[in-house]
């Protein structure tokens, strides 16, 4: 194990090329993550097609660097004018902005900087603790199992689409249905081809998800004449001297704060599809209950700029988790990587990490050095910000869907895949546009085919279909699903009702069943301590009831 | 752009939808093989999304019967509100149609030079500042592809004949 550790350590420290692959990477996404309108996920796109040639390990090193920089990017832009630069470092404005105000700049770009180095170092932590023991789990999933664990991927993700739900599982549905046109992989069917050869090979995944995130993002973004003309930022922002020494101290200080955010943060990541435009928000909320000062809080206060941002950059690590152990993805931005280890032919799952573990340490070490390249060049990527910023929107947009047109073609060589590309586009921006949440349906999307292929194979095997309730992994990712879809009734309901006081220990006792079913003694005192907390809940909130 | 009224077309079209693709469902060939044949997982998800869509449909009608008239009349399709996504669709479809006669280069510059000029005026100095922006930014990428990465973008018949 040390071996491949050093092996994998060398291919990525020791490689000059790998080294400035990632720290051209890392530069990308703080730009990416910098430039209000654009996302990460964009960023990752835009990446992608570069690394085509690149070897397996070199691409996934420079999509790290623009993972973890576009996490990071989002704090200059907050700090400097007020806007967020991505969704991800929403909360940050809250107390970083009025810090700026306040004559601060550059201790407040220094806590900024600092909490997303050492959230994100927290989270690397994890990654490669937990991973491995994850994937080591995930080898114990039957088909059944898998089958289960994608519908509850599923509904988590439909039940964060808050008052669309419908819409979003209408979107999931969608997407599923995309994932099915072509041949089918187990019989080699074509199915919905409409007589078109090339509809018979199926949409590739990147075309369909490069059009339905970056094609669509990027109309909306040209929508309005007058801001698309208007440079990217009004507000004047001039580059700053980070307080690097105070910052880190001060940091340090809060451990407190950075640990429970940088926790939050990866348990956001790990749950599909909640990504770090939730966990950074969390994160505030609970740094303001916990705080003594909470009237600081809104005006510069430091524990407001260290929660959001351990949170949004350890949301990387927990996805990354997700996606090394179960192939799943964590957010969007794990989804195109998923496709880009595809395109390698890597397919990720429970034994990736054991069949490419030069790889997958290989992920873990240029998550961790990411970081590093990250603190260092966020005073370079300052000023390239402010040139950045100066530039109107339909300029940067109309050159990016050339880009989006020319790196698409360059996946497979063939133009049906721009066509792809726009079609989906076209359907992304009015699914905008109608309300429907799009993350549904791209993980409807990426795990279309995963979900198809398990049921047949489970199918295969046996024709019970009591196995998907009776099989304890399948039972708690189905149970889980519930839980999930009844979720957003919950934060609906009124609170004194007996659904909102019952919710939560009813779902703990139910999930302690197939915990009990598995046998294995540390999953037994898990359902132990389950059962017998949901079981004190219920007594203590029944009593409750009755006094009302 | 969405209230009850867009809610109830698009649920109908997404039921026409749904419909239109299991009928075609029943032309998927059964290869008679055991197992799970090839129909059926696309048959359960348009199954499901008629049945959500139903309820999308059951639900916006409900709404749209229950809020006041002045609010469901407040539904109309701006299209001058689409004029610059129409734009690039329009842009987007010509630059695909054109692209085996003029290749990733010169269509791709002539892409963004269109695009640009249409999305951001037509003064002299802008169309200096587009054609120079369009001939750098994609000129640049076709050589990284082309040189860097090895990939070979569509020539075209204008630079295959010159």
């Amino acid at each position: 194990m040390f071996d491949v550790i050093l092996q994998a350590g060398a291919s990525v420290l020791l490689d000059p090329v790998t080294l400035g692959l990632m720290g051209i990477g890392t530069l990308a996404g703080l730009l990416a993550g910098a430039i209000p309108g654009f996302t990460i996920a964009m960023g990752v796109i835009l990446t992608l097609p570069f690394t085509f040639g690149m070897s397996p390990i070199q691409g996934l090193a420079t999509m790290m660097g623009v993972f973890v920089g576009g996490f990071s990017g989002g704090l200059m832009s907050c700090m400097l004018t007020g806007i967020p630069g991505t969704p991800s470092s929403v909360a940050t404005t809250f107390d970083g902005f009025p810090m700026v105000r306040s004559g601060k700049p550059g201790f407040a770009l220094g806590l900024g900087l600092w909490s997303s180095f050492f959230g994100g170092m927290i989270s690397a932590v994890i990654l490669v603790a937990l991973a491995p023991q994850l994937a080591f789990l995930g080898l114990e999933f039957g088909p059944w199992d898998y089958f289960s664990l994608i519908v509850f991927a599923l509904t988590i993700t439909v039940s964060l689409s808050g008052d669309n739900m419908i819409k979003g599982l209408i979107a999931g549905l969608l997407g599923l249905f995309a994932a099915c046109v072509g041949e089918d992989e187990i019989n080699g069917v074509a199915r919905f081809a409409f007589g078109s050869d090339h509809i018979r090979q199926g949409f590739a995944f990147l075309p369909v998800l490069i059009g339905l995130f970056a094609f669509s993002q990027l109309l909306s973004d040209v929508e309005d004449s007058a801001k698309a003309k208007a440079p990217l930022m009004k507000n004047s922002a001039e580059a700053i001297r980070v307080e690097h020494r105070k910052a880190i101290a001060t940091v340090l200080m809060n451990w407190i704060n950075l640990i429970r955010s940088s926790f939050i943060g990866i348990f956001t990541g790990i749950l599909p599809a909640a990504g770090g435009s939730i966990s950074n928000i969390l994160a505030y909320d609970q740094a303001k209950k916990a705080s003594n000062n909470r009237n600081e809080f809104g005006k510069g206060a430091v524990n407001g700029i260290i929660a959001p941002e351990a949170a949004n950059n350890a949301t990387a690590g927990g996805a990354l988790i997700m996606m090394m152990a179960l192939g799943i993805p964590g957010d969007i931005v794990t989804a195109i990587m998923i496709g880009a280890l595809m395109i390698h032919n890597i397919i990720p799952g429970p034994s990736f990490i054991q069949d490419e573990p030069l790889l997958a340490y290989g992920v873990f070490i240029a998550f961790f050095a990411a970081h590093f390249f990250m603190v260092g060049l966020q005073a370079f990527a300052l000023r390239l910000f402010l040139l950045v910023t100066r530039i109107p929107m339909y300029i940067l947009a109309s050159v990016i869907l050339a880009y989006c047109a020319i790196g698409v073609f360059a996946l497979h060589n063939i133009t049906f895949d721009i066509w792809v590309m726009f079609g989906f586009g076209v359907i992304g921006y009015f699914m905008r546009k109608l309300g429907f949440p799009l993350a549904p349906m791209i993980l409807g999307v990426v795990l279309g085919k995963l979900a198809e292929l398990n049921i047949a194979r489970a199918i295969g095997i046996s024709d019970d279909y009591s196995l998907f309730v009776t099989r304890p992994w399948s039972l708690f990712f189905l149970i889980m699903a519930i839980v999930s879809v009844l979720f957003p009734f919950y934060q609906n309901a009124k609170k004194d009702t007996v659904f909102t006081k019952m919710y939560v220990p009813i779902s703990m006792i139910l999930l302690a069943l197939p915990l009990f079913l598995m046998g294995s003694p540390v999953r037994m005192v898990v359902g132990g301590i389950l059962l017998s907390a949901g079981c004190y809940f219920i007594y203590k909130r029944s009593s409750i009831l009755k006094t009302i | 752009m969405t209230n009850n009224k867009s809610d109830i077309i698009i649920a109908i079209f997404l039921l026409c939808f749904s419909g239109v693709m299991i009928n075609d469902a029943s032309n998927i060939r059964d290869l008679g093989f055991e197992g799970m044949k090839a129909d059926a997982w696309p048959r359960v998800v348009l199954w499901l999304l008629v049945v959500m869509s139903s309820v999308m449909l059951g639900k916006s009608y409900l709404k749209f019967k229950t809020v006041s008239d002045r609010d469901n009349k407040n539904f109309s399709i701006n299209l001058a509100k689409f004029k610059n996504a129409l734009i690039c669709f329009g842009m987007f479809m010509l630059f695909l149609s054109t692209l085996d006669y003029l290749g990733m280069l010169i269509g791709g510059i002539l892409f963004v030079f269109g695009l640009l000029t249409l999305l951001g005026g037509f003064s002299h100095k802008l169309i200096v500042k587009h054609l120079l922006v369009s001939i750098l930014s994609i000129g640049f990428m076709w050589m990284v592809f082309t040189f860097g990465l090895r990939v070979i973008l569509p020539e075209g018949e204008i630079l295959r004949v010159w």
